[in-house]
């Protein structure tokens, strides 16, 4: 009777011409040169060195957030292409198509969640990976080209996520993408509504708007235009960006912490492999369940006649809608998000501390890590007041108030310079002052030599406060709420904006010191125009009409 | 726990995912229902063949039971390209499906499985559901495959399937003869009430009518974002709020306008008359209180006309039937000049046959209290409700006959109001111009009727 010899089967057909020719490299036998073999020879592994430092694999260190970006953008694609045989980019079939896919399509709906919610999942994976790879100070030489390209990725993730906005063409859809694109319409000089935009011809018809929308306002066009940058566009740029930042990673070498004395580096295969395996298992599991318990949101056809109220950016971008309470939309939408972005793409080459790369250096970067820590905190809180306190007609709302309730309009602002200033002081006094006192803020910390003590200006600075609101509520011009917001906002301004650069910057050298000190000045210039609106219900410090320039 | 058990596990449960969101995909809402009328027309088919004398025919029914037994699930769906509709209702609705049921009959009782009812009848004869769908007359969500969905019984599907006699609404989207309709009658008595009780008179339908209100050729229409920001809170029908929110949809246009008939519209619009939340003041609904005049089922009728009342849906040309041309009755003088009050519906505002104008807030009249700005707001409003239009018998007796036709020609504008409250709102109701809308001759008779009814001075001026 013939025995099953099954090592014999395996050896045959490992050894055969067809298997051969399809897998190299001989039986394996778990030879460090099988492990390097398994990298170089196959050309998706091969973005990974063959070995890496071992401190590269901790998940307390990495927190696996980049891998795990990277898995939700292959799974993005994934359910993206799959979605994109069911669906048609015109106003007449888009929303029918997602209905099909919602009722009659074979995991037609489970696809889409799955699709809608790696996308919001991807956003959070890549700004919590910027932030572990700022906390632990990975950005710094020779990784500042590629933490720029990391910022571009970020930014490009949101615009992918916008992009993908539009194409249920639902309410939800259009009002969003609506209240985003409005804010391209106030771009400096190219929109329409920016200052300085009529000045060089720019119409409704011809200006950075109607560039990204193919018109005046959404409809066919745009949902074309959005789809195509959805799908082909800004993918392909993004790819050619991610096999970039993962080649410098690798030329790089992983860690930037400094090499400790024995530290001997281990094979990719398996260690690395396996950790981004499972990653991404456990990231797809997770999405995965997230579909089949919720339904991606839909709401009824878009209709350019009915606006819904209110109406909101998606999450990521209600925080800049929020600031169109406090600014005129070319700051709040152009501006600022420009200065984020060019901001952070600066930090590697502002930042001059030699410490604090490669570890959680809390108190070797002081600076670094609370301006940074508190960029992100503004962010997300600006996120939650828009999406969870703002009801009908963007009024504020508290979670256990109902929308039911109407509230009253909110009372007449008023600006200080400028011809339609209610104190009407002439705009040639407003622009001095408030450059003024813009440049002092920036020069100020720099002039003073001598380190002064954190505490007592702190105490000196609340209690002056303190007494200014006393003063004005004794006299009726402000609410205890308005006092408590003008002790917050000056004085967290005071310490972010001046006590912590006169401690730690005022030794760096003028021209980072200067990139550095607009940067902070003009976040604290965020949380003083807050507190100007809140206390004093200021809309304007300084307004040009004639240049639609306000501040 | 080690990577090459995460990794077993972390695979496992993907495969489980993926199986489960399979399975639900799998097990959609609507299999049960269709599985369910396979099986009980088999069983049905199978009792008809074991009462069968006939071998041969009894054969036959088992095989079809047979078939009908080991039918595939599936979606099935009626395209009615024409009126650009995909109607999925007869996944469920198996008994109504033309291609499982030739003959559209069945003895099932309950729904979904019952067949259609009155399948003989005139009315579905004229309407096959091959060509016609089913959301054509009874609205929901023809694409949508579970309950709630596909009867439009969520948040986001603004025309939720048309309940009881509110489906008559649907006859008039396409029969401008409507009226002449057998299966019509409660939306024609709708219609008829609308004119009765001067409703044409503020708003128009299709351009024929007075300009104070909205036109309601759209009614059916309105987005709920312009239904006071999707706020239903208001509308009480029999005295009771409606279930919160979108449940069961009763946040839907029909209890809307129901809302204004059988409330005061005062109470379902009351808007800002004292500015609280407003800059101005902004006057409640200016649409009278017709709780005393108009029953519920009344309501209910005029509810169903309105909802006829759609431009969004594309209906080709030539499934509109034309109604039959307007016939004027053969009356002269004053009897005519009544006719002609109910005709332009100026018993809206001045009352059934004008005996006693209605209200107009913040109008000044003569049964109000000396304006006090120190009076309690809720005393306020009630004078301010008090305001009225004209009664005009009271009114009439100092006016020629000219004088009476300039007067109506001409119309009273808004701005010339006397408020009762001067800081209240401007009344919302006035009296438009109706020069080349009411033609000359029955101006004439108009006035003659008027001149007729109004209370003569006897005093001696």
């Amino acid at each position: 009777m013939p025995t099953l010899d099954l090592e014999k089967i395996k050896k045959e057909i490992f050894d055969s011409q067809l298997w051969r020719s399809v897998f190299r490299g001989g039986v394996w036998k778990d030879t460090p040169r099988d492990r390097a073999g398994h990298i170089i020879g196959n050309v998706w592994l091969h973005l990974h060195p063959v070995k890496v430092r071992p401190r590269a694999l901790k998940w307390a260190y990495t927190w696996g957030m980049g891998g795990i970006s990277f898995a939700l953008y292959l799974l993005l694609t994934l359910t993206g292409v799959a979605l994109m045989f069911y669906y048609r980019p015109t106003i007449g079939l888009a929303y029918r198509d997602i209905k099909d896919l919602e009722f009659a399509v074979t995991l037609g709906m489970f696809l889409r969640n799955a699709h809608r919610w790696a996308a919001q999942a991807m956003v959070v994976a890549v700004i919590a990976h910027m932030v572990r790879v700022f906390l632990t100070g990975a950005y710094k030489k020779p990784r500042e080209f590629n933490w720029g390209i990391g910022v571009l990725l970020l930014t490009l993730t949101l615009f992918l996520s916008f992009t993908g906005y539009l194409l249920p063409w639902d309410q939800l859809a259009i009002w969003a993408v609506t209240v985003g694109t409005n804010m391209a319409g106030a771009t400096p000089v190219l929109g329409n509504e920016g200052p300085l935009g009529s000045l060089v011809g720019m119409r409704i018809n011809n200006d950075v708007r109607f560039t990204l929308l193919g018109g005046t306002m959404v409809g066919e066009n745009t949902l074309l235009r959005f789809y195509v940058m959805h799908c082909v566009a800004v993918p392909l740029v993004v790819g050619i960006l991610l096999i970039l930042h993962f080649w410098r990673i690798r030329k790089d070498s992983f860690s930037a912490a400094p090499y400790a004395a024995a530290e001997e580096k281990v094979d990719v295969w398996p260690h690395l492999v396996k950790r981004e395996y499972i990653g991404a298992a456990g990231t797809t599991l997770f999405i995965m369940i997230w579909s089949i318990l919720q339904n991606a949101p839909l709401e009824a056809i878009a209709n350019p006649n009915v606006t819904t109220n209110p109406s909101k950016a998606p999450w990521y971008f209600v925080g800049l809608q929020e600031l169109l309470v406090y600014f005129d939309p070319w700051i709040a939408g152009v501006l600022l998000p420009g200065l984020i972005i060019v901001g952070l793409i600066a930090i590697p080459y502002i930042d001059t501390n030699p410490k604090g790369i490669g570890s959680y250096a809390w108190k070797e970067r002081p600076f670094a890590n609370t301006l940074f820590l508190l960029g992100v905190v503004m962010w997300f809180a600006l996120i939650f007041i828009g999406y969870a306190l703002r009801g009908p007609n963007y009024a504020w709302y508290w979670p256990w108030e109902s929308w039911y309730m109407l509230k009253a309009a909110p009372p007449a602002t008023w600006s200080v310079f400028g011809p339609k200033g209610v104190g009407a002081y002439p705009m040639l006094l407003g622009i001095p002052l408030i450059g003024g006192l813009f440049g002092g803020s920036i020069l100020l910390p720099k002039l003073i030599q001598r380190e002064l003590s954190g505490k007592k200006l702190m105490g000196g600075f609340l209690a002056a406060v303190a007494a200014l609101a006393a003063v004005g509520m004794a006299m009726g011009k402000m609410g205890a709420t308005e006092g408590a917001f003008l002790l917050f906002f000056l004085g967290a301004s005071f310490y972010f904006g001046f006590v912590l650069p006169q401690r730690h910057i005022r030794t760096l050298d003028w021209p980072r010191y200067l990139v550095t000190m607009v940067l902070v000045v003009c976040t604290m210039g965020i949380l003083l125009k807050m507190c100007a609106r809140l206390t004093f219900n200021i809309k304007y410090l300084l307004t040009i009409p004639a240049i639609s320039m306000n501040v | 726990m080690s990577y090459r058990k995460a990794f077993i596990v972390s695979n496992a449960l993907m495969l489980a995912a993926f199986v489960w969101a399979f399975a639900k995909d799998f097990n959609a809402p609507w299999r049960p229902y269709q599985k369910k009328y396979y099986q009980m027309s088999a069983d049905v088919l199978e009792k008809k063949a074991a009462d069968e004398k006939d071998p041969k025919k009894a054969d036959v029914l088992k095989a079809e039971a047979r078939k009908m037994r080991h039918s595939p699930m599936e979606i099935k769906q009626i395209i009615s390209s024409d009126l650009g509709r995909f109607d999925r209702c007869v996944t469920c609705h198996v008994g109504m499906d033309e291609y499982t049921n030739p003959t559209l009959k069945n003895d099932f009782t309950q729904n979904p499985y019952k067949s259609h009812p009155k399948v003989d009848s005139a009315l579905v004869k004229a309407h096959p559901f091959t060509k016609f769908g089913c959301t054509s007359c009874h609205s929901g969500q023809g694409l949508a495959t579970t309950v709630e969905g596909a009867h439009g019984w969520i948040k986001h599907w603004e025309k939720p399937m048309l309940k009881g006699v509110t489906i008559q609404g649907a006859c008039v989207k396409c029969h401008g003869n409507f009226e002449t309709l057998k299966g019509a009658e409660v939306a024609a008595s709708g219609k008829k009430l609308f004119r009765q009780h001067g409703c044409q008179g503020c708003h128009a339908i299709n351009g024929w009518g007075g300009v104070i209100s909205v036109d309601l050729g759209d009614i059916a229409d309105k987005p709920f974002e312009r239904i006071a920001g999707y706020n239903f809170k208001r509308v009480k029908i029999d005295g009771k709020e409606l279930p919160d929110e979108h449940h069961d949809s009763h946040w839907n246009i029909q209890n809307w306008i129901r809302g204004h008939l059988v409330n005061d519209p005062v109470a379902v619009t009351p808007n800002d008359p004292f500015a609280h939340l407003n800059a101005e003041p902004i006057p409640p609904s200016g649409m009278p209180d017709f709780t005393q005049e108009i029953r519920r089922e009344e309501a209910d009728a005029v509810v169903a006309y309105l909802s006829g009342m759609t431009k969004e849906e594309v209906i080709p040309y030539r499934y509109h039937v034309p109604a039959p041309a307007a016939r004027e009755p053969q009356l002269s003088g004053a009897a005519h000049g009544k006719y002609v009050f109910e005709k332009y519906g100026c018993q809206g505002c001045h009352g059934l046959e004008a005996k006693r104008g209605r209200r107009r807030f913040n109008a000044s009249s003569s049964a109000q209290k000396e304006y006090d700005p120190k009076m309690p707001e809720k005393e306020q409003f009630e004078q301010m409700s008090l305001g009225a239009e004209p009664t005009l018998p009271d009114l009439m007796g100092t006016y020629t006959h000219e004088e009476l036709v300039k007067k109506i020609e001409s119309g009273v504008s808004a701005a010339d109001a006397k408020k009762w409250s001067p800081k209240g709102p401007m009344p919302m109701v006035y009296m438009p111009s109706w020069k080349g809308k009411i033609s000359k001759g029955e101006l004439d008779d108009l006035a003659t009727w008027l001149l007729s009814i109004a209370k003569k001075d006897d005093s001696g001026f």
